[in-house]
């Protein structure tokens, strides 16, 4: 029987429900990992991040999220190689703990954006690693904080080393190089910033997000 | 107390003369003392007691079958059968929002989500109906950015998708921006439905949420009353809320309904811990014992009467069994919350204050609630001052299509919702985008939300507009396949001690209910916002309403704009009503009269055509031209003539109640037909579905001109908003 | 004792709120070079010692106060 998929959840987390429906979607079984508690990595086959207003993004977006207790079980799960996926809110956090390069900051327009929007795969990382070749996505993006930024040198060697996962096709939020998603070295840990759970039928304006959630089907 | 000392203190309470002698009587001839003048200022001010306006309220107590709880609970709650029930309502938050729009729009939006998840019902759509000024009146651009801002921040951090709104703009708002906010939730299964009367002696009452402040101390009694020259000097009393906060109040308020621990819960709204307290007793019959020294404080050196009247954000109080008490508790502390114990509820009727062990007041909360003034205020009979026998337009210019798309009522409003995240919650079918708002239920049926009332038509005439407020919605939903169930409203007006405006308040709420039964869709919850006024003028009588309806399928939902060339283009219409609008929402005159009997029976055929159409759309401001060249998309224009549906008016810009524009293929026209004979309407074809420009008669325009002025117009207006 | 910790972006970061500021600005006539948009977070920490005072809020903004890739921090004694 497959292993749970678990599902993070801290205070101000609001998309957690939705990626549920999206991992049960898929024919799996989503588990929740309390922000409070550690967990046995070995008892899950992958984990995911998702978006929201954790902790309210007071401070900065996902910062007081990166010091919860279970980041520290996510920590040990990233460098055993498990896929861990984050979505938005997910990202920043990523981010924050260190997890995975880069900063996301206001977006340039100073205001939340809603809106679909078209990606490029730059990469193939575990996440599109049974994404049937898909090249381009269209999800929705919905975000305030969603503006990718590094170090220019930093961001070069990143794109060198193969980490960029996807950019837009018309950039929603100033973001660097028009990144909209990133990996780390070892390609397990992947985020993005739009949301593929909320591409997952025809109803919802796209299925377009089971290209990602399928890289959990073994 | 003298004379002088009498007048100061009710004009510091808001009361008038005649409430202190009524005061004086329920207390048995003695004057209020302490505290007591805090809670009859708190309690029987317009917002709270809706004394202007309940005597007339009651034309809407009718209920259909579905109906599970009507007006008196906090939200109305309607059954949608396969187990699913649905909650909502709407509330204004006008009077904070002028003063200080980000906060007073976002406190808006925490303030109805409160009243559905109080209900046990998990929040699943927001949406908002805005009245603003004209972008060039003073303050104006600042206004619609902060609160435009204020729901977004709120709604999007709080998790709750904004589906759909209505943004309107005319002067006689310059002075009085309106802000209306509707919630929606969802109850399953075996969840319950929990109400706010308290019970059982010797359950205890418990305080959750945030620590209590001054936020907004006087803040009831301030919506009230209407703005003068010292609306400045009101600021200390806005609110602050915390959108964070809120949604640790919905997952641990959630829980404890769910796991049956709660008797009774109340959210603090208005008038804060005494209007919760004071209502929650009084609908039970039973007293209560409220050791205000107990309240979590952000601030020590706030006092009892503060306390009382504090409008402090996210705050619900709720009465548990004691043997239950540990469980609330624990779960409160697992989302980070604090539960504190104030008192317990006793046999009473009185409601006993203490501070410190002092009994600082001991009364019956009926005489607050229940004993309430309740006015007949001065009205006349509805005479319709506008109506006419022919309409006449004389030698009146009217505004280009392009000119329409371009202009402040016309234009696009996509400036605004592309700031509400419209898809948090995995459930939205139809967006801000479309013309009403449509979610998925667990079921796999629609739900859909479309928000009603026209200010256009409410000052062409109050009662036509009254019964528009109902029937334009309803037509909406029936055209996209959806049965109306339910309607929630938000009667915003100037001051009710004016008969002109009592006048309309009458004659509105009178059509809207007679609307409404006739409809079969029973108003289950609402609102009024009296004293939109200042001393310039008030601002249109505003009884802003939205209604939900249900669809047996979310697939197949007509379209709001082309889709294919070479689809017929059809106009149906129930003739009724008709008038031409200029372009600031100035009507002169009006003909004809309304028959909802036969609107109803109307419906229902439009509704069982909708499948078979693959584009509708109800017309609307401007007229059929305008409704046409917003059925316009990049590609697909439509090339339309006039037929005898055109009477003498100007065939495109006159505005008939009712008519619908449904596209599709040629088997169309035959179903409409037969529709027809049944409900006394008519069908005309207008034309074809094209690839190209919109032609009307002889006027063409070309698509990327009608679209640039649809989407540019709204940056035009509002320049100095990014 | 309090401690305030002044946090700015990074200048190789696009300030954009900086930038709104700095454009409203100009259009009233009152153009500066440059301005920059920051948070301000104030400590009361339990230290009466201000070095050792100052060394708690170090460690704090070094903890979460601060992301040392977009922002730098400056600390400050508040003075009564």
């Amino acid at each position: 029987m497959a292993k749970p998929v678990g599902i993070l959840r801290f205070l101000g987390t609001n998309c957690d429900r939705d990626v549920w429906q999206a991992v049960e979607a898929m024919g799996l079984t989503p588990q929740w990992l309390w922000y409070e508690d550690q967990f046995a990595v070995k008892d899950y086959q992958g984990f995911i991040v998702p978006g929201g207003f954790s902790y309210g993004d007071y401070l900065r977006c996902g910062a007081l999220a990166a010091k919860a207790p279970v980041m520290k079980s996510l920590g040990e799960a990233a460098a055993a190689g498990y896929p861990v996926l984050g979505i938005c809110n997910g990202f920043q956090i990523l981010c924050e703990t260190k997890l995975l390069p880069g900063a996301l900051v206001r977006n340039e327009s100073r205001r939340f954006i809603d809106k679909w929007v078209d990606l490029n795969l730059v990469n193939p990382t575990r996440w599109t690693s049974r994404s049937q070749g898909a090249v381009h996505l269209r999800l929705p993006i919905a975000h305030g904080e969603g503006r990718f930024v590094m170090e220019e040198a930093e961001l070069a060697r990143l794109f060198d080393n193969e980490q960029v996962w996807w950019t837009y096709g018309d950039n929603p939020n100033g973001s660097m190089r028009d990144v909209a998603g990133v990996a780390n070295e070892m390609k397990n840990v992947c985020a993005l910033m739009p949301h593929p759970e909320r591409a997952m039928f025809d109803w919802m304006g796209s299925e377009d997000g089971r290209a990602i959630f399928s890289a959990l089907l073994q | 107390m003298n004379a002088d000392e009498l007048k100061a203190k009710l004009a510091k309470y808001r009361l008038s003369a005649d409430e202190f002698e009524q005061i004086r009587g329920l207390l048995g001839g003695r004057d209020p003392v302490g505290v007591e003048w805090a809670l009859f200022s708190a309690l029987w001010s317009e917002h709270c007691s809706y004394k202007s306006s309940r005597v007339h309220l009651k034309k809407f107590a009718f209920k259909s079958p579905r109906v599970l709880q009507a007006m008196g609970e906090n939200a109305g709650v309607i059954d949608l059968g396969q187990g699913e029930k649905v909650a909502f309502k709407m509330e204004s938050h006008n009077h904070p929002s002028y003063i200080e729009p980000y906060q007073g729009a976002a406190t808006g939006v925490g303030g109805i989500l409160r009243d559905i998840f109080t209900m046990g019902a998990r929040p699943i759509a927001l949406a908002n109906y805005l009245c603003f000024g004209e972008p060039t009146a003073p303050r104006m651009q600042a206004l619609v950015d902060g609160v435009v801002r204020g729901i977004a921040g709120y709604g999007n951090c709080v998790g709750v998708p904004t589906v759909t709104g209505q943004t309107e703009f005319h002067s006689s708002y310059n002075g009085n921006i309106l802000v209306n906010a509707l919630a929606l939730g969802l109850v399953c299964g075996d969840e319950p439905i929990v109400t706010s009367p308290a019970r059982g002696v010797g359950n205890l009452v418990v305080y959750v949420g945030a620590k209590t402040g001054r936020d907004g101390v006087h803040g009831a009694s301030m919506a009230s009353e209407s703005f003068g020259a010292d609306s400045e000097s009101k600021r200390p009393t806005v609110q602050i809320g915390d959108p964070f906060f809120e949604k640790l109040l919905i997952e641990s308020c959630l829980e404890v309904m769910q796991k049956g621990l709660v008797v009774a819960i109340q959210d603090m709204g208005a008038a804060g811990l005494t209007s919760s307290s004071f209502e929650m007793a009084a609908k039970g019959g039973v007293g209560l014992k409220i050791h205000l020294d107990k309240v979590p404080l952000r601030d020590s050196s706030v006092g009892p009467e503060e306390i009382l009247l504090s409008e402090s954000q996210e705050r619900m109080l709720l009465i548990c069994e004691p043997a239950k008490l540990k469980a609330v508790q624990d779960v409160f502390h697992h989302w980070g919350l604090d539960a504190a114990v104030l008192g317990e509820v006793v046999k009473g009727p009185e409601i006993e204050l203490l501070w410190k062990n002092d009994v600082i007041c001991k009364i019956d909360p009926k005489m607050l609630t229940d004993h309430a003034p309740m006015y007949e205020r001065e009205y006349k009979p509805w005479s319709a001052k506008h109506k006419v026998s022919a309409l006449s337009v004389g030698a009146t210019k009217f505004p280009s299509l392009v000119e329409q798309m371009a202009s402040v009522q016309g234009t696009s409003r996509e400036w605004i919702y592309r700031q509400y995240d419209q898809r948090v919650g995995g459930k939205t079918v139809r967006d801000c985008e479309d013309s009403l708002a449509a979610v998925r239920l667990p079921s796999g049926r629609a739900l859909g939300l479309v928000l009603g009332c026209r200010p256009a038509v409410m000052r062409m005439d109050a009662q036509v507009g009254g019964y528009d407020a109902a029937f334009y919605p309803a037509l909406e939903l029936n055209a996209k396949g959806f049965e109306p169930l339910a309607l929630t409203d938000c009667l915003n007006f100037g001051n009710p001690e004016k008969p002109a405006i009592m006048s309309e308040f009458v004659a509105a709420v009178e059509a809207l209910a007679e609307a409404s039964r006739e409809l079969d869709t029973p108003v289950i919850s609402g609102n009024v916002s009296f004293y939109n006024e200042t001393s310039d003028g008030n601002v249109t009588s505003t009884p802003s309403t939205g209604m939900v309806g249900l669809r047996e399928s979310i697939s197949g939902i007509p379209a709001s704009h082309f889709v294919k060339a070479g689809d017929e283009v059809l106009l149906w219409r129930l003739p009724g009503v008709s008038y031409v609008s200029d372009m600031r929402g100035e009507v002169k005159a009006f003909t004809g009269e309304l028959d909802p009997e036969a609107l109803e029976r109307w419906f229902d055929e439009v509704r069982a055509v909708s499948p078979k159409a693959r584009a509708t759309r109800v017309a609307g401001k401007f007229g059929l031209g305008y409704t046409l060249a917003r059925m316009c998309t990049d590609e697909l224009g439509a090339k339309a003539v006039k037929g005898d549906w055109a009477g003498a008016t100007p065939a495109w810009s006159t505005e008939h109640l009712y008519e619908v524009v449904l596209v599709g293929d040629s088997s169309l026209m035959a179903a409409v037909k037969a529709a027809c004979e049944r409900s006394h309407s008519h069908v005309w074809r207008l034309g074809t579905v094209e690839k190209g420009p919109l032609t009307l008669d002889n006027e063409t325009t070309d698509l990327k001109t009608l679209r640039q002025a649809y989407k540019t117009g709204w940056s035009k207006h509002f320049a100095q908003l990014a | 004792m309090k401690i305030g910790v002044k946090i700015l972006p990074k200048t190789e970061v696009l300030d954009s709120q900086g930038r709104a500021v700095e454009g409203t600005l100009k259009n009233h006539g009152k153009a500066v070079n440059q301005c920059r948009v920051g948070k301000y977070v104030q400590l009361d920490i339990g230290e009466t010692d201000e070095s050792k005072a100052l060394g708690k809020a170090k460690e704090i903004a070094e903890f979460v106060l601060y992301n040392p890739l977009i922002e730098t921090y400056e600390l400050e004694v508040v003075k009564k």
